[in-house]
């Protein structure tokens, strides 16, 4: 047996494995991870037309029209530990010559007001439609009350109104959810 | 001095870590030059691995990031590294772990009229690989709102990962005194299973004049799949029953494969020669414990419209919600099958040419006898390996220039410059020791980031311990 060869053997590989490391890292950082995705999504939308606003069977106004939805993925345990804010971004579209009151009432499973968001909306014509935006951002600790709820209540209130009202109340929204997901 | 042999391969094996075998390619290591060319040149007349020692190989390779590049210790906080990487990755650039464990190894040379080699054994092979879902981690890392109008592609998300055992049998003949040709029939039994690999179809959030609300949310032609294997009946097994159950596929009780290897020796002259080899030819027909999971279908999602309906007293409002998740589930089903399937393996293709110089090994110069009349070895070879492997988006390729030398019959290092998807700097370098029959070998490529590992794409280790008699 050449020995010589055996020890240089040896030599060599030793070397390649023993030199062998992580150098300058740090692995710990790995509980540093944050992920903050922003999500852009719809919400709800609707074409209210000025007839809605009358009971034309008995003659009577309807100063009141409200509609509900569940939005069941608000109040999941899962969502509520990630979201640390949201903006909620509505656009009306009026062709009503009356102003509206327009409120958005997020409920809990028995109706409990979890958190209420108010805004008006200006007058406008069928010749000129008037836009009216409401933005309402949310942080952390009022998106929490927030995500107590399990659906909305939408309702919107008409001033005054008669039979020959006409055009259209035109709503659509969106929300920006702004997540955190970490270890 | 075999006991030596003995700590220090265990030593070996338990750090080493490394798809691309170039090192072993057309190398003095019997077994594993044979398992990588079928038709190579044996010039023994039998070897035997030692059991679950004869072979060890591991790589793990990522194409386009280092551990450095996230986990460096510098001051930069990791979620930048992490967005500056998600940045510079493709939708190509791939994660790969392979590896391999040798059982069973042996071959013996068969006298008579027409003298053959046969061999055979068995191997335990881990193999996985994974795209970079490059926009699935954009929507996962950041969401969709710096990116409205971007169609997020389902065709990002292509893995693959199987677990199997190969049993093997193979015969080599020279054919001729210029041709040496073998093949070699193997036979799958995978254990596990799991892959995505055909998916298409996209997901994009859009402002658009005149849609019912803000944005429109379309996924588009949708048609994802997960294919799967021997997992659900594993499931709710206790440690030990899962373990008794692995075994029991590996003994050939899993759903099982056939494939062939095949290859060829073209000696030219004294000096020059041609191998090749195709390996892996073959398919998994996946028939039991299979679970397929499949989504299918197009989707406009523009929010939930109310529509504000007279509503008697006590009447209940409309399930605005539950409409919305009926519409999804029936334009977007998602649907589990207990469906066979068949799966080809990753099929490789390894050629090279070789051409040996210098003088000839040890003393007598002339014909070693013992080889069919093939010539003896010089102490110098060089030459240039092709090597492919088909992957789910198509052919990984690796160009290697080698050189090997040989110091007596004891010792043979081979040295290697190779380049590949992972990198253009892959020095690599095996060291062979023959000790009267007992054969150790060490084989490691990326040797320029040997030092710090976590600057390395990949790392390529392998070790293995043979007796071979000549």
């Amino acid at each position: 047996m050449d020995l010589k060869t055996a020890k240089l053997f040896f030599l060599l590989t030793s070397m390649l494995l023993c030199v062998s490391c992580f150098d300058g890292t740090d692995f710990d950082q790995a509980n540093e991870v944050v992920l903050t995705p922003e999500i852009e999504l719809d919400l709800i939308y609707f074409n209210l037309e000025a007839s809605n606003f009358y009971d034309y069977a008995n003659n009577t106004e309807v100063l009141v029209v409200e509609d509900t939805t569940d939005l069941d993925f608000l109040g999941g345990s899962d969502i509520n530990d990630i979201l640390k804010g949201a903006d909620f971004f509505f656009k009306f579209t009026n062709s009503i010559a009356r102003g509206f009151n327009v409120s958005f009432d997020f409920l809990s499973q028995d109706n409990v007001s979890k958190y209420l968001m108010q805004t008006t909306v200006a007058p406008g014509s069928e010749d000129n439609p008037v836009v009216s935006y409401f933005v309402q951002s949310l942080d952390e600790l009022q998106i929490k009350e927030l995500t107590k709820a399990k659906k909305v209540l939408v309702t919107v209130t008409i001033p005054s109104s008669s039979q020959d009202l006409t055009g259209v109340l035109n709503l659509q929204s969106k929300t920006t959810y702004y997540l955190q997901i970490e270890q | 001095m075999k006991k030596l042999l003995f700590i220090y391969l265990a030593f070996g094996l338990s750090v080493a870590v490394s798809q691309n075998k170039q090192l072993l390619y057309n190398w003095e290591v019997t077994p594993q030059t044979l398992m990588l060319n079928p038709g190579a040149l044996v010039t023994n007349q039998f070897h035997a691995g030692i059991p679950l020692a004869s072979q060890f190989h591991i790589n793990v390779g990522s194409s386009g990031v280092s551990v450095f590049d996230i986990f460096a210790d510098d001051g930069v906080d990791i979620n930048t590294k992490i967005s500056n990487t998600i940045s510079r990755l493709s939708s190509r650039d791939f994660f790969t772990v392979n590896q391999q464990l040798d059982v069973l190894n042996f071959g013996w040379l068969s006298k008579g009229l027409e003298p053959m080699y046969f061999s055979g054994g068995m191997y335990q092979e881990l193999d996985a690989i994974a795209y970079f879902p490059k926009d699935i981690a954009i929507l996962a890392w950041e969401g969709n709102r710096e990116y409205i109008g971007k169609a997020y592609d389902f065709n990002d998300i292509s893995a693959r990962a199987d677990l199997l055992t190969v049993y093997h049998f193979g015969v080599n003949k020279q054919v001729s005194k210029k041709l040496t040709a073998g093949v070699r029939l193997k036979l799958y039994s995978s254990l596990i299973s799991v892959s995505s690999t055909r998916n298409k179809g996209a997901f994009k959030t859009t402002v658009r004049e005149g849609s019912a609300n803000i944005y429109e949310h379309t996924v588009t032609d949708l048609d994802v799949e997960v294919r799967t294997s021997g997992f659900i009946s594993l499931d709710g097994l206790e440690q030990s029953q899962v373990r008794k159950k692995l075994l029991g596929r590996a003994l050939l009780g899993g759903n099982l494969g056939i494939g062939i290897d095949a290859g060829i020796t073209y000696q030219f002259d004294n000096e020059l020669s041609l191998t090749a080899s195709v390996l892996d030819l073959g398919a998994i027909f996946h028939t039991k414990d299979t679970e397929l999971y499949k989504a299918k279908g197009d989707y406009t999602l523009d929010g939930i419209e109310l529509i504000f309906p007279e509503l008697e007293n006590g009447e209940p409002t409309i399930p605005y919600y539950d409409n919305l998740e009926d519409d999804i589930t029936r334009e977007i089903p998602v649907d589990t099958l207990n469906t066979g399937y068949t799966q080809l393996r990753p099929t490789k293709i390894n050629a090279a040419l070789h051409y040996d110089f210098g003088r000839f090994v040890g003393d007598n110069g002339g014909c070693n006898c013992k080889n069919n009349g093939t010539k003896q070895k010089r102490v110098s070879q060089a030459g240039v390996q092709y090597y492919s492997i088909f992957r789910p988006r198509g052919l990984q390729l690796a160009g290697t220039l080698y050189y090997t030398r040989r110091f007596g019959n004891t010792l043979s290092i081979k040295t290697t410059y190779t380049l590949d998807s992972y990198s253009a700097k892959n020095i690599g370098a095996g060291m062979f020791l023959n000790i009267a029959g007992v054969n150790l070998f060490l084989a490691a490529d990326n040797l320029l980031q040997m030092s710090n590992l976590a600057k390395a794409n990949s790392v390529s280790l392998q070790v293995g311990l043979n007796y071979i008699l000549n």
